[in-house]
């Protein structure tokens, strides 16, 4: 039995454009992984090709030890590799619950969908509370919620969060944290898109930092450089 | 006075449903895949050619023949998605392209039909024979089977559309593609779902028409000139917009053409057409942002 998520020499862009270049990560069963680094510089690209929305021009990509290069976003979904997307607009027109329940529609989910309610529901109280107002009428904390509820409702075996706490309040951002670190104890391994280091090396095992489509540096938390030291190495090495 | 009246609502009724199965199956595709089927009005063709086919000359009966109008539209609809409109998914022009690839698909289609079943006009039996009279205005009781049907069909259509996982996924690929594929939705499938649907709303409308108009290789393009006046008219996006306007289109043109005659009819709808469009681009019921 290999690892979990094994990303191996991939790259990947738009067009002619390249934005991976040959990387490579991996994360483990039972493991919390971190994604970190400068604006624009593949970390999302990266998600999004996992996912199957973009198409690989070259490496492999093996979850479960099955090979899902270039599988259908469908099909990658189906084998419980789910992400919650950066800034997530879900369905606008579409209430609270119908979007929860229409996220179970993957063949593995269905079954476990009244439990998974439950669970986002306990996991966000607020949800529950406006469970037939629609999304568009949604606040930027209770949308992120619900990205997140929707993933949970795929009954994910690895769950991605691209910058779960992206634009919000200090407050909001800590109670997501909470749900995240929740999520985490409750056994689902993790990858975390973060800009902030000390949020991810508080929930992860390991980070990963890329930089023009690289991993250009491995952090193990056993070893976690300080604060100053990330510092520098953050906005040191990032600005041109 | 008021029998003339009553008589005009009530052929303003016939045509509203009419209307309101051919352009709520334009809001499906316009709702699911952001594009226009131009060749929506030759599919109604098709299914109501094929349900002659089937009906008349080989003799199996209306009933299978309405069916197999239904279906043959249904299946010819994934294949133009398929063919001519799945291609240009993602271009930045997809809009355009699309109007070009599905009015040639409608000129295929017609002289395919006027290849395979030539120029003669066609009719197909009525469903039931005999009349039936609404407050003193008589149509046949074919027609007032396609009255009761419209409203009917519309209704569980929308009702697929909330209630079922299959009708929310086809909502949920309209309004936000990248997020219905990570929740495990087949987007491609979606399409065709959506086209398939649309096809046979048009086929079945073909077919029920058949009994009432004369089939020929043209006979879809009136009544798809008037499925584009209605979504105009009640902004595209809602399927409860939509038949609004639809009976509301009926209801106008049959008023129109007894107090101005057949000729100046379409000039005037299409004269009301421009100023919505001028006035109000989301449509009559749709929201002004
Ligand atoms: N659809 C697209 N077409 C062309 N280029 C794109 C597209 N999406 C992203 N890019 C480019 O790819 C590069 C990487 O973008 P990506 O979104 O992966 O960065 P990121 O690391 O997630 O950034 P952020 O931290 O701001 O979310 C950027 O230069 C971006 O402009
Ligand atoms: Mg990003």
């Amino acid at each position: 039995m290999g690892r979990l998520l094994d990303i191996s020499q991939v790259t990947a862009g738009y067009g002619s454009i390249t934005v991976l270049r040959n990387i490579s990560i991996g994360v483990d069963a039972g493991e919390c992984i971190g994604l970190f680094g400068p604006n624009g510089h593949g970390k999302t690209t990266l998600l999004q090709t996992i996912s199957g929305l973009l198409r690989p021009a070259g490496g492999r990509i093996s979850f479960e030890g099955t090979d899902i290069t270039g599988a259908r976003p469908r099909d990658i979904v189906n084998a419980g590799l789910i992400q919650s997307p950066q800034g997530n607009t879900l369905f606008g027109d579409m209430h609270v619950l119908e979007t929860l329940e229409l996220a179970s529609i993957s063949r593995r989910a269905r079954r476990g969908r009244d439990e998974n309610l439950r669970r986002v529901f306990d996991l966000f109280p607020q949800l529950g509370e406006r469970r037939s107002q629609k999304a568009k009428t949604l606040s930027g904390g209770e949308r992120q919620m619900l990205s997140i509820g929707c993933a949970l409702m795929c009954s994910p075996r690895l769950l991605m969060l691209d910058e779960p706490t992206l634009g919000l309040s200090p407050r909001l951002k800590k109670e997501l944290a909470g749900a995240v670190g929740n999520i985490a104890r409750s056994g689902v391994p993790l990858v975390i898109v973060e800009q902030d280091v000390e949020f991810l090396l508080s929930l992860t095992q390991r980070l990963y930092m890329i930089e023009h489509g690289e991993v250009i540096r491995e952090i193990d938390r056993a070893n976690a450089p300080d604060h100053d030291s990330i510092m520098k190495l953050y906005f040191g090495e990032a600005v041109h | 006075m008021i029998d003339t009246l009553i008589a005009t609502l009530v052929s303003g009724l016939v045509l509203g449903s009419l209307y309101a199965m051919m352009a709520s199956g334009l809001s499906v595709i316009w709702t699911t895949l952001g594009v226009f089927n131009f060749a929506h009005g030759a599919l109604m063709m098709i299914g109501a050619f094929v349900a002659w086919t089937v009906s008349e000359a080989a003799g199996l009966g209306l009933l299978v023949g309405i069916a197999s109008g239904t279906l043959a539209a249904a299946l010819l609809g994934v294949l133009i998605e398929r063919l001519l409109v799945r291609p240009y998914y993602g271009n930045r022009n997809m809009l355009l392209i699309t109007v070009m690839t599905t009015l040639a698909a409608m000129i295929i289609l017609e002289k395919g039909a006027q290849m395979i079943w030539g120029a003669r006009l066609k009719q197909l039996p009525r469903l039931v024979d005999g009349e039936i009279s609404i407050f003193g205005a008589t149509i046949s009781a074919h027609e007032a089977i396609l009255v009761v049907l419209a409203p009917l069909i519309l209704l569980s259509i929308w009702r697929f559309t909330v209630r079922t996982n299959v009708g929310r996924s086809l909502r949920a690929v309209g309004q936000n593609q990248r997020s219905a594929a990570l929740i495990g939705i087949d987007v491609p499938v979606a399409f065709a779902i959506a086209f398939g649907l649309s096809a046979a709303l048009a086929g079945l409308t073909g077919a029920l028409l058949g009994s009432i108009r004369f089939i020929t290789p043209s006979m879809g393009a009136e009544p798809l000139v008037k499925a584009m006046i209605v979504v105009i008219f009640g902004g595209l996006g809602s399927l409860g917009a939509t038949a609004g306007a639809a009976y509301i289109i009926g209801i106008i043109e049959a008023l129109l053409i007894l107090w101005l005659g057949l000729y100046w009819t379409p000039f005037v709808l299409f004269l009301m057409m421009i100023v919505v469009l001028v006035f109000r681009p989301t449509g009559i019921f749709g929201s002004s942002q």
